[in-house]
């Protein structure tokens, strides 16, 4: 066990933060419930079944007074207490502190056992006041508090962070300005002790009337100078005015602004989304400089620095007496606030350390020197782990699914919480009873995991037997997986003339089903009118690794000239995205870009939609290829394949002149039978030429991997080493697969990989520039052209590569379309 | 107790701003009628942004809710709220000021999303 306090909270009026003291640094924890911000907001909020603290409660502040209660700290010390409408009871200053101690011990994820803390009080605070702070934290469950005032606490957190334990006999002054409130403090050291020698504040002070200001004296005006309203400042502050959601819209807005402005010299803020009194649409862009923000802001910072006179002057000083201000609280990012401080005070400002989280990291610095308090109640541990048994759906497509539980074990004065893990969701904390029930909220298309913890009444996490709460939100719950892989087919741009498959949804995948949008570049271009142009978007059920002639079709659409309302050009991108309900009902969406035009088409796979053009093309594309095939297996003497798919060519004869004497209009399920005759030749002649064209994209991968290699060992880079290394690392693995497409994908990485290092050698670069210097006279901009090739000259007599590169691809892009590819194919970079 | 691991990321605020931007003009569009379709251009855009920029063993990439319509209590720290109006029961989300933004991301060969930014959002008791 550790045997100092180590842990420092900063219990501040707006917000409060908690730090430890780790191994020589103070490390600030994060509020969990607030995306990696370090603060929570001193604001406690009862409801009838739970206590919320911070943020969520915040917003509620303003407008349920009545079971909201903030800035409590104000009162601590004071016989006062706030009456809690909801609960019906009165809640002193002191329990309020300690549910903000209570919320803040959450936020502790490293497992310490949070018996013991330094609890920073303002240097205004009396016996009484601070009295009072003890008796909060105890009331939270620390056994030992110890006390620290907030500016000898930032003063700490600036020698720590010096590194200057000891720091020189002297004076300065502690300026926090924070969201709400503005302290000022005069600090003196004498032989290594630091006290607090005078204090200023004021309570009503702080970045949120900036906002305030922008809006009244900036915003406003201007809206009112170009649009008719005749009260719109009214409208807006009341909470029954006509334009209140728009007012804090504007302070959202402004808020934003002032943060810009610390860094920038002007912001703007758009103003738009409603109208004025005529009916004129509100839309306008207000642009506020650093200038027009600091004349606003001025009267309240020279405020303050009429406070740090003040102080001088009772303390009969000169400002030459005092080494620095230390600025403390968020307000001190105003640059102005700087400047002004520094410029009337004539001392200088000191910001070299976080301003929101200072305190707290002093805190933790004095609590490094604290030792512990040895545990004074002795008593072994109660025995408080309990049991908790819950019931709700595994798998919802509901906005909100129930979580019951039944709890055994003794719950009395025990509460618990519900977080979903991404952190949108928090129950608060509640009271636990024998029986919990609660709509948890899920977030679509995904997992989502809740956690529930109990606390006990101090906040410190009890034992439970629960797992974690796993409600799946994705697509297909309940589902059905698909049997077959669904491909879409698409050009082979490998093997001109040939398609390939491209994977939609893999096998066993759940219904239903949608894809990302796919786009391609047209293969050919089409002409308005024409009904001999057009395209066909051609869905496959099958294994992804056959050809696409061995799949079966499930979906066909045709989009023809005479569909056009424009021409679309070769090139020009189509975009696809398929869906698949839960009743398989596939729906193609197909949109051409350059017409701007979309098609939708839904197939039901029991009227399975089979044109015959489209199949008679397929045959003869079929049997064509057969022919090559066993031309092919003739000449390599591999007589075992010819003669296998001799027979086949028998069967494929017949589908052949079957189909040729089908009708057009053919309404017979002839055409039916004819498709999978067709598909299951296909798929023969697949499996009787796998091995071969398996062997060839061995052999090729072989060829390019070598290449590659070569490469590597002479111009390569790491990263591209490690690219090539983890292709080669999956090498078994897809040999395995025994699909010719999958090795030829790894094939295209490596010369991808093997390309780009070729751009960055001098001999190849000087290749392609000899090239393009020699087909000069075909470039379309000569001028250009010329120029182009004086700079390569230049560029390959000064060695300078990386410009030949750019040369070279900007020569590439001047020859007309088609000879870019001839170059490609003849000196032989694959881009 | 098993614990669930928490992704822990930390998003450059210019993805955050980008993503915001989309958002904003998303929003715009919805009030023109216009014939050349550019929410489908922003949806194109949402769809790379989502599944394919950000892309890695690990993380898929991000996305963006509008929660405008939707029920708002305290319970919610998916947004950050400022209540307009009287009322603070059955409150509705009038405003969206920034949208919320999850990361998405495998866990195992489930997809996972963590909120890397809450919305801002202003509500409002819900008119009956």
């Amino acid at each position: 066990m550790e045997s100092t306090i180590n842990f420092g909270i900063d219990l501040g009026t707006t917000n409060s933060a908690i730090a430890k003291f780790v191994k020589g640094e103070v490390v600030i924890f994060s509020n969990p419930q607030d995306y990696g911000r370090n603060t929570l907001p001193s604001v406690v909020s009862y409801r009838k079944d739970k206590i919320i603290v911070g943020n969520k409660a915040k917003e509620f502040l303003e407008k349920d007074p009545k079971s909201v209660v903030g800035v409590f700290k104000r009162k601590m010390g004071t016989t006062e207490s706030f009456k809690i409408k909801s609960i019906n009871e009165s809640k002193t200053p002191i329990e309020l502190s300690a549910q903000v101690l209570k919320e803040l011990k959450t936020f502790v994820n490293t497992g310490d056992n949070l018996d013991s803390t330094v609890l920073t009080i303002p240097a205004s605070f009396d016996t009484i006041q601070s009295n009072a702070t003890k008796e909060a934290g105890l009331q939270a469950g620390f056994k030992q508090v110890v006390l620290l005032q907030e500016p000898i606490a930032a003063s700490l957190a600036y020698a720590n962070m010096k590194k200057e334990r000891e720091l020189k006999d002297g004076q300065w002054l502690v300026y926090d300005l924070g969201g709400g409130t503005f302290d000022v403090a005069l600090i003196k050291i004498n032989e290594g002790e630091m006290k607090v020698l005078d204090h200023e504040g004021d309570n009503f002070l702080g970045g949120a009337d900036f906002d305030n200001m922008i809006v009244e004296k900036i915003l406003i005006p201007k809206i009112i100078q170009e649009y008719s309203f005749t009260n719109l400042e009214e409208e807006m502050k009341s909470a029954s005015g006509k334009y209140n959601a728009k007012y804090y819209v504007l302070l959202r807005r402004a808020e934003e602004a002032k943060i810009t402005l610390s860094s920038k010299t002007s912001a703007e803020i758009v103003i738009d989304g409603f109208e004025d009194e005529e009916g004129n649409e509100v839309d306008m862009e207000i642009v506020i400089t650093r200038s027009e923000f600091n004349e606003l802001i001025k009267q309240n910072i020279d405020g303050t620095i009429d406070m740090i006179k003040k102080i001088i002057t009772r303390n009969s000083l000169k400002p030459n007496d005092i080494q620095f201000t230390l600025m403390v609280g968020g307000s001190t990012y105003i640059p102005y606030v700087r400047t002004r401080v520094e410029e009337v005070l004539q001392i200088p400002v000191n910001c070299e350390i976080d301003p929101t989280t200072a305190v707290a990291i002093g805190a933790a610095y004095y609590a490094a020197t604290k030792p512990k308090e040895a545990n004074k109640d002795g008593l072994p541990k109660k025995d408080t782990s309990i049991s908790i048994k819950a019931s709700y759906n595994k798998a919802s497509k509901e906005k909100e699914e129930l979580f019951a539980a039944r709890i055994t074990g003794n719950v009395e004065n025990l509460s618990y919480r519900i977080v979903r893990q991404d952190g949108g969701y928090d129950s608060g904390l509640k009271k636990l009873s024998d029986r919990i029930n609660e709509d948890l909220p899920l977030v679509d298309g995904a997992y989502n995991f809740f956690t529930l913890t109990v606390y006990d009444s101090q906040n410190n996490i009890i034992e439970t037997d629960l797992e974690p709460i796993g409600i799946n939100s994705g697509f297909g719950i309940s589902g059905q997986p698909i049997p077959e892989d669904i491909c879409l087919e698409v050009d082979d741009l490998d093997n001109p003339g040939r398609t390939r498959l491209k994977l939609i949804f893999q096998k066993n995948s759940i219904l239903p089903l949608r894809s990302s949008t796919i786009s391609f570049p047209l293969n050919k271009g089409m002409i308005k009118g024409n009904e001999a142009d057009y395209i066909f978007i051609n869905i496959l059920e099958g294994s992804q690794h056959s050809l696409p002639e061995a799949n079966k079709g499930i979906g066909f659409m045709e989009i023809y000239g005479t569909q056009l309302t424009r021409d679309v050009a070769k090139g020009s991108d189509i975009e696809i995205s398929i869906a698949i309900s839960e009743s398989r009902d596939i729906t193609i969406n197909a949109y051409l870009n350059m017409a701007d035009q979309e098609f939708k088409q839904t197939f039901n796979p029991k009227a399975r939609h089979t044109p015959i053009e489209f199949l008679k093309e397929q045959v003869i594309d079929l049997s064509n290829k057969l022919e090559e095939e066993i031309q092919e297996a003739t000449d390599n003497e591999d007589f075992e394949t010819a003669a296998t798919l001799n027979k086949l060519k028998k069967e494929m004869d017949q589908v052949n002149s079957d189909t040729e004497n089908l009708t057009n209009d053919d309404v017979t399920d002839k055409r039916y039978q004819l498709e999978d005759k067709k598909r299951k030749i296909a798929q023969e002649i697949d499996a009787a030429t796998k091995d071969k064209r398996i062997q060839q994209v061995k052999a090729h991968y072989y060829e390019i991997k070598d290449d590659c290699l070569k490469m590597l060992d002479d111009h390569g880079n790491d990263h591209e080493r490690k690219t090539f290394n983890d292709i080669i690392a999956q090498e078994v693995a897809f040999f395995a697969t025994n699909s010719p497409m999958k090795i030829q994908e790894k094939s295209d990485e490596l010369s991808s990989i093997a390309s780009r290092i070729r751009w960055r050698t001098p001999n190849f670069l000087k290749g392609v520039f000899s090239w393009c210097k020699n087909n000069q006279t075909r470039m379309n901009d000569q001028s250009q052209a010329k120029s182009l090739i004086d700079a390569g000259n230049f560029a390959i007599e000064s060695e300078n590569w990386e410009r030949l590169a750019e040369i070279n691809s900007g020569l590439l892009n001047l020859l007309p379309k088609g000879a870019e590819k001839e170059a490609t194919t003849r000196i032989g970079f694959g881009l | 107790m098993q614990e669930i691991k928490k992704l822990n990321v930390k998003v450059p605020q210019a993805y955050l701003d980008f993503m915001n931007q989309i958002f904003e003009i998303e929003k715009k569009i919805s009030y023109l009628s216009e014939e050349n379709s550019i929410s489908r251009n922003i949806n194109k855009i949402k769809g790379l942004l989502e599944e394919e920029f950000f892309k890695s063993a690990s993380t898929l990439g991000f996305s963006y809710h509008n929660p405008l319509g939707e029920d708002y209590s305290e319970t919610r720290t998916d947004c950050e709220a400022t209540i307009a109006g009287e009322g603070t029961e059955n409150l509705e989300i009038i405003e969206v000021i920034k949208p919320i933004i999850y990361i998405s991301y495998y866990e195992f060969d489930k997809i996972m999303k963590s909120i890397v930014q809450p919305a801002v959002v202003i509500v409002k008791t819900r008119n009956i």
